[in-house]
């Protein structure tokens, strides 16, 4: 087989950069679909179910669609986590002009975007817990 | 390593070639023709500048002043509520007031300052020479005075706007007079400014970087920048489809909000505070982000946490838009879905949070100098906090049941305005005053100032939470005696006269003559970023040259680095050919990838903005034929404009940067700055449109009859035909770029003759299915909707034949070749987003309201 | 809008004062006596405590490393201050807060059960009410409210032209009242006693003047109360109230005002059959004197700016105190 290019290689790299500067907005934007579904199918279902019946089919939803959001930022977090490599050369501060450092920082912010979107999927799952009726 | 370093030589330097001398005499006469370009036009001629120094100051002058008019309405608002039963204003007039208080502080001063701000700062923060678009920021300036002007000045003339600052209809949709109108066309035409100056703001982050900044060394303003602007181009839209709808409804009476007709005045609080949240933090993280650069100068190291302080930034603009129901937690919506934004709304809370820590850990483990943009820094802690404190209390719904709309809520609002933004701009003022003048403010002044504000401020609004909570509601004229409300109120007008004595100090400070004063060093509190290589107001070339950077904090670690800039040493440091030039670079690693041209003064973007402002303004007062006549000139005005000035074709093809680089001096495509602002334009515009469908979706769901049971619908045939049609047109656009990029010109040109007369054939189709059946817009808010999607449509279908019309043009004339094919790639990125504009349309319009 | 001279209006308001002087709490969050209200002001107590804390707190910390000890400090410690501060504690602490009121949500949007349910329109500016009876059967009173102690009312709320919102703060949380839409609210007050309302969306010049009493009765006062309400207004005995009734039959105040028993039957304002015996008029802003009354018809319109009803200027003194009088016996 043909050994690639350095410049296709180097097209490649670059794409994965940029997959990385898009990967930082990957958890939020998890967290966005999650809540969208959450209050569009609410909105929805109380329109136009009923008046008094109660919301276990909702609930359950909401349960199911919080539970694969978890994973999926856990994925993401994970990748991301990787990507840093803290355990591999501990570096916090990513402030040097290298591609490493880059490529690092943008893994970093991406971690820690995770943990704020996990947090923020967790919250919003929590009236479902204490509430079940469309009033 | 670039992908490009065999094209376009050497890059990045060598420290050898960084250490190299620079000829003496070269350096004199490059100086003299930068300098020369860069002129600012003297006497009368000084109006037409469009360079971002002048720019940003005149935009952050008139922010200032616009701030000042809406602060004298506040101190006669509660002159009025002094004591109980008080008849200095008369009902009418008290409730413009306040109306006119909260737009004119939200649109005419906080959200605008940001962009002012960041205009004059932001290019030297980045070593760039100006804007990417130096005439848009100018076109955007001119519209935000004469809309600003407009909307303000009708408070002289008792005509102002009294529903409120958020305008609810019913209430704004009956109110008599034109004062509805005035402050939906004119803050619709200050809107459409700032998200221009979004644009640009997110394109000049992106692209006009120096080179070497890369993703991980910006300095953290230009990360709030692009959070802010990303967030004005998803919140801005929303409004501004919601103002459509409420001025056809105020116009020609579609029934959008008419519950009578199966509108709903819930769409429009929906629409307004999707905008409305975001707005909020549009205006607060800017103002956190200036403290961002403050703090580090002033504990004299890095910022602790960089990746932290991305992150919440980041995070804060994504949860901000899940925020919105809980200004309508009392709207009676389902306790779920409550629960859902109350959720959001703590969970918002925690980014914020690691901002001020991570601020507050740079004081820490840095050595901490006091001085007074530090001590303003402070006072916006002090009041921030308290402010973030009572907002965690109000995201939970129950106790927001209690307090909505109540004085509490005015005290949780200014304590989060004045702690988020005033004091922080206020200490950015005193800090970043050398970089333009070489003066400093006076630091007398300056704590006296703070300490009247800082008190001020307190003694107005720390009782009003107590107001709030003894039941006093906001927007009350006047109120009864004997509730406790008296003492309360006269603390709170005795307050806000040491607050205005405050800012009546700090407006002398900043404007008094101080030609007598020394001039300060250069980087006078020893600051690490490149603003402070600025040179004014001697030279308005912005920076001398273009450096190389390799730190977060370039002055502090870069060494000999002022000295290499000011010798000419680096990038650009002459402009051989009389023109305006700045680098464009790569998005992560900052590399350069081209010289453009940027341009300099001109008239034309005022008297463009003049033209605008006469479409907007002349449908106020129900004048529709000299609207029309000044939009016909304002496109006439602004596609001259882009005639004659953008991507014209260079003499050469490339030309030597310094350092052994050569650039190209002409992109197209993603290449371009020209091409992202288009991009980033039309994300907007799409958003504004998904608001539209938003509607539409709307009224399904909240009404068990929409669309109503044997109501007419479009013409399914020909609704389907146009739509093939049009995107015939979108087809034949593209089809005319890749026959122009592979040199078939006639072809192209063909094609895009054909594109044009395809985009008329489609649209007439669609209008004809509409238009022939019975659908009355006035009727029913069914056939409403279906109308507005239809003028949308027609709308961005005449831009997208404008825009054919144009290449072709172009092509003829020899503006457009095969090699220099700038617009013809921008305008088929248009109609990509014309192209789903299109099927969306077509099935809302005509296959969905069969189907449900 | 209309200005008017000051004298007048100085006049007129210092009639505003005097009746409801002296009643501070009366529209208070902090002094509940419903039992919403007492739960939100508890949940507010705990918040204030909170939130006093955690402000000095933040505030010592940023004193404490800009003036006291100035010198750096560890990198560690500042590490330890954006995760503990800035992430587990707030995560922590926001959880407990959002799982409380959440609760809290659920249980206040239980549904009323007494035997009476209420509805109020908004109306610029005042408040239409209606009770609804066991049996079925309609009442029509306005400006003023009243409620059995103890037992769980369903108010159901809706508005004529505009937004308007339903607040007593006293009783429980707000609720807006929307034209072509119906939202409702349980009220549970605790103790007997007179609380005041007010709305609390803006809806037009004078929204600052639309007001309410809610009056919390025991329930068999209450009962009782409905019961004379019910009947048709009391036929006047004076002859200067039996000259105000003809004054007011001959004026065309029946086109918008409802006395049952008499020829008025016109909706457009409030029904007037026992107005005499509310606690206050024109929406809470000023008391039912026969003095009050006429003053009220006489400037209408500077008393309440931009208001449905016209003055009646031009009436004749003696007419209008007739006319007073006439509607203070209403009771
Ligand atoms: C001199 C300083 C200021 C004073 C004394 C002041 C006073 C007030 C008062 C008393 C109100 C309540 C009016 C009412 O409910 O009837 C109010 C409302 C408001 N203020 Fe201010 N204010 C000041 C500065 C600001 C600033 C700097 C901003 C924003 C950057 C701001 C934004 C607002 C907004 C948005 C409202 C709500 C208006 C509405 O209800 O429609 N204010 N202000
Ligand atoms: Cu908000
Ligand atoms: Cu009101």
């Amino acid at each position: 087989m043909k050994k690639p290019s350095t410049h296709d290689q180097e097209e490649r790299e670059f794409g994965e950069e940029v997959d990385s500067l898009w990967r930082i907005v990957f958890s939020p934007l998890v967290w966005v679909f999650h809540f969208l579904a959450c209050y569009i199918v609410t909105a929805i279902i109380c329109a136009k179910m009923p008046a008094g019946d109660t919301l276990a089919g909702l609930r359950w939803f909401i349960l199911g669609i919080t539970l694969t959001s978890l994973v999926g930022i856990a994925a993401i977090g994970w990748r991301s986590w990787k990507q840093w490599g803290f355990v591999d050369d501990g570096v916090k501060v990513q402030d040097l002009p290298t591609e490493e450092h880059r490529h690092e920082f943008l893994a970093h912010a991406s971690f820690l975007l995770s943990i704020v979107s996990f947090i923020g999927v967790c919250y919003v799952a929590v009236p479902a817990i204490f509430l079940d009726s469309c009033r | 390593m670039s992908l490009r370093d065999d094209a376009n030589g050497c890059y990045p330097p060598t420290e050898a070639m960084l250490d190299e001398p620079v000829d003496e005499q070269w350096q004199d006469n490059s100086k003299r023709r930068l300098r020369d370009v860069w002129k600012t036009p003297a006497g009368w001629r000084y109006w037409s500048a469009v360079n971002n120094s002048e720019v940003g100051k005149w935009y952050c002058l008139t922010a200032f002043f616009f701030m000042m008019c809406a602060g004298v309405l506040a101190l006669a608002i509660r002159v009025q509520l002094a004591v109980p039963e008080n008849d200095f204003l008369s009902a009418g007039r008290f409730n413009q007031f306040f109306t006119m208080h909260g737009s004119a502080m939200m649109f005419l001063f906080a959200v605008p300052l940001f962009e002012a701000i960041s205009i004059l700062i932001l290019p030297g923060m980045l070593g760039a020479r100006d804007m990417p678009f130096p005439r848009l920021s100018a076109f955007g300036f001119w519209c935000f005075v004469i809309g600003g002007v407009f909307v303000l000045g009708s408070v002289l003339f008792d005509a102002a706007p009294d529903s409120g600052w958020f305008m609810y209809p019913p209430l704004a949709i009956e109110s008599e007079g034109i004062g509805s109108d005035i402050w939906l066309l004119g803050l619709s035409f200050i809107e459409i400014a700032s998200i221009a100056a979004a644009v640009e703001l997110i394109v000049g982050v992106l692209k006009c970087r120096p080179p070497g900044m890369r993703i991980n060394l910006m300095p953290l303003y230009a990360w709030y920048v692009l959070v802010v602007g990303g967030m004005i181009l998803f919140a801005f839209p929303p409004l501004i489809a919601g103002d459509l709808l409420f001025e056809l409804q105020r116009s020609f009476d579609w029934p959008f909000f008419d519950p009578d007709r199966g509108g709903d005045p819930m769409l429009w609080q929906h629409l307004f505070w999707i905008f409305g949240h975001p707005e909020v933090y549009i205006i607060f993280l800017p103002s956190i982000a200036i403290a961002a650069m403050v703090v580090p100068t002033v504990a004299r190291r890095p910022i602790v946490g960089y990746s932290w302080i991305v992150l919440s930034a980041v995070g804060t603009g994504f949860l901000s838009f899940g925020l919105w129901v809980h200004h309508m937690f009392t709207t009676g919506l389902p306790a779920l879905s409550l629960g859902f934004f109350s959720a959001a709304s703590e969970a918002v809370v925690i980014p914020t949070g690691i901002q001020l820590f991570a601020f507050v850990a740079t004081l820490m483990v840095g050595r901490v100098t006091l001085n007074v943009p530090m001590l303003f820094i402070a006072g916006a802690l002090a009041i921030f906090t308290a402010g973030g404190l009572t907002g965690v209390m109000l995201a939970l719904a129950p106790f927001n049941w209690q307090v909505h709309d109540t004085y509490f809520i005015v005290a949780h609002l200014h304590y989060t305005l004045f702690g988020g933004m005033i004091f922080p701009v206020l200490a950015g003022i005193y800090y970043f005053y050398p970089v333009f003048t070489k003066k400093v403010l006076s630091p007398r002044l300056g704590k006296w100032s703070f300490w009247l504000l800082f008190t001020g401020f307190n003694i107005t609004f720390l009782p009003m939470h107590l107001t709030g909570l003894l039941g006093m509601p906001r927007r009350v004229y006047t109120y009864q005696t004997g509730l406790g409300w008296d003492w309360l109120n006269l603390i709170s007008t005795v307050g806000s006269f040491i607050l205005a004595a405050g800012f009546l100090l700090f407006a002398w400070d900043l404007l008094r003559p101080k030609s007598r004063e020394p001039d300060t060093a250069r980087n006078p509190w020893n600051a690490g970023t490149l603003e402070w290589t600025h040179d004014v107001p001697e030279e308005a070339w912005g920076i001398r040259s273009i450096p190389y950077i390799r730190s977060r904090y370039p002055l502090w670690d870069q060494e000999k680095l002022v000295e290499r800039i000011d010798a000419g040493r680096f990038y650009l440091a002459d402009a051989a050919e009389g023109k305006r030039e700045t680098l464009v670079t790569s998005v992560l690693d900052a590399k350069p990838i081209q010289c453009m041209r940027v341009t300099g003064p001109a008239w034309i973007t005022l008297i463009a903005a003049l033209f605008t402002g006469g479409a907007f303004i002349f449908p106020t007062f129900h004048i529709y034929t000299p609207a029309v006549i000044c939009a016909v000139f304002a496109g006439a005005c602004i596609l001259y404009w882009l005639w004659t000035s953008t991507a014209p074709i260079p003499e050469q093809d490339r030309k030597p940067v310094g350092l052994g680089l050569s650039l190209p001096i002409y992109a197209s495509g993603p290449e371009s700055a020209g091409w992202w602002g288009v991009w980033i334009t039309m994300l907007g515009d799409a958003t504004a449109f998904i608001s539209l469908v938003f509607g539409f979706f709307f009224y399904w769901t909240t009404k068990t009859d929409f669309p109503p049971v044997g109501s007419e619908h479009a013409n399914l045939l020909f609704m389907l035909l146009g739509g093939a049609v049009l995107l015939g047109a979108w087809a034949l656009t593209l089809y005319a770029r890749d026959s122009n990029t592979k040199g078939h010109v006639a072809r192209a040109r063909k094609a895009l003759v054909l594109g044009i007369i395809a985009s008329f054939t489609g649209m007439a189709l669609v209008i004809w299915s509409v238009r022939s059946t019975g659908m009355d817009p006035q009727a029913h808010v069914y056939p409403a909707i279906i109308h507005a999607l239809l003028l949308w449509l027609t709308a961005h279908v005449a831009v997208g034949v404008i825009m054919q019309g144009y290449c072709l043009a172009g092509s003829l004339f020899g503006k457009l070749t095969p090699r220099y094919d700038a617009d013809l790639q921008n305008i088929c990125l248009f109609w990509h987003f014309l192209g789903f504009t299109i099927v969306v349309c077509v099935l809302v319009m005509g296959i969905f309201p069969r189907w449900l | 809008m209309t200005t008017k001279p000051s004298s007048t209006h100085k006049l007129l308001t210092a009639a505003l004062v005097l009746p409801l002087s002296g009643c501070d709490g009366l529209q208070s969050v902090l002094q509940p006596a419903g039992k919403e209200a007492a739960e939100i002001a508890t949940l507010f107590h705990v918040l204030l405590v909170g939130a006093v804390v955690l402000w000095i707190l933040v505030n010592g910390i940023f004193f404490y490393v800009t003036r006291l000890n100035p010198r750096p400090l560890s990198r560690r410690a500042a590490e330890t201050l954006i995760i503990g501060g800035g992430i587990l504690f707030p995560t922590i602490v926001l959880g407990i807060l959002l799982a409380w009121s959440m609760s809290l949500m659920s249980s206040q949007r239980e549904l009323g059960n007494a035997p009476v349910s209420v509805s109020v329109t908004g109306e610029q500016w005042w408040w239409r009410v209606q009770y609804r009876r066991e049996d079925g059967s309609l009442l029509a009173s306005a400006n003023e409210l009243r409620l059995p102690a103890g037992e769980r009312t369903e108010v159901t709320l809706t508005s004529n032209k505009v937004i308007h919102s339903f607040w007593v703060p006293a009783l429980a949380g707000k609720m807006d009242m929307f034209p072509g839409r119906v939202t409702r609210l349980a009220l549970q007050p605790e103790t007997t006693g007179t609380y005041r309302g007010q709305c609390a969306e803006f809806c037009g010049t004078s929204h600052a003047l639309m007001a309410f009493q809610v009056v919390v009765m025991e329930p068999n006062d209450f009962e009782r109360w409905l019961d004379d309400q019910a009947a048709p207004a009391k036929e006047p005995e004076e002859a200067l109230a039996l000259e105000g009734r003809q004054v007011f039959l001959r004026e065309g105040c029946g086109a918008c005002n409802t006395v049952r028993g008499t020829p008025a039957a016109g909706t457009t304002g409030p029904d007037l059959t026992h107005v005499g015996g509310r606690t206050t008029l024109g929406a809470g802003i000023l008391p039912t004197t026969p003095d009050a009354f006429t003053r009220w018809i006489q400037h209408t319109e500077s008393i309440k700016p931009d208001v449905y009803m016209p003055s009646y200027e031009h009436l004749e003194q003696s007419v209008l105190e007739a006319l007073g009088h006439y509607l203070k016996g209403l009771s």
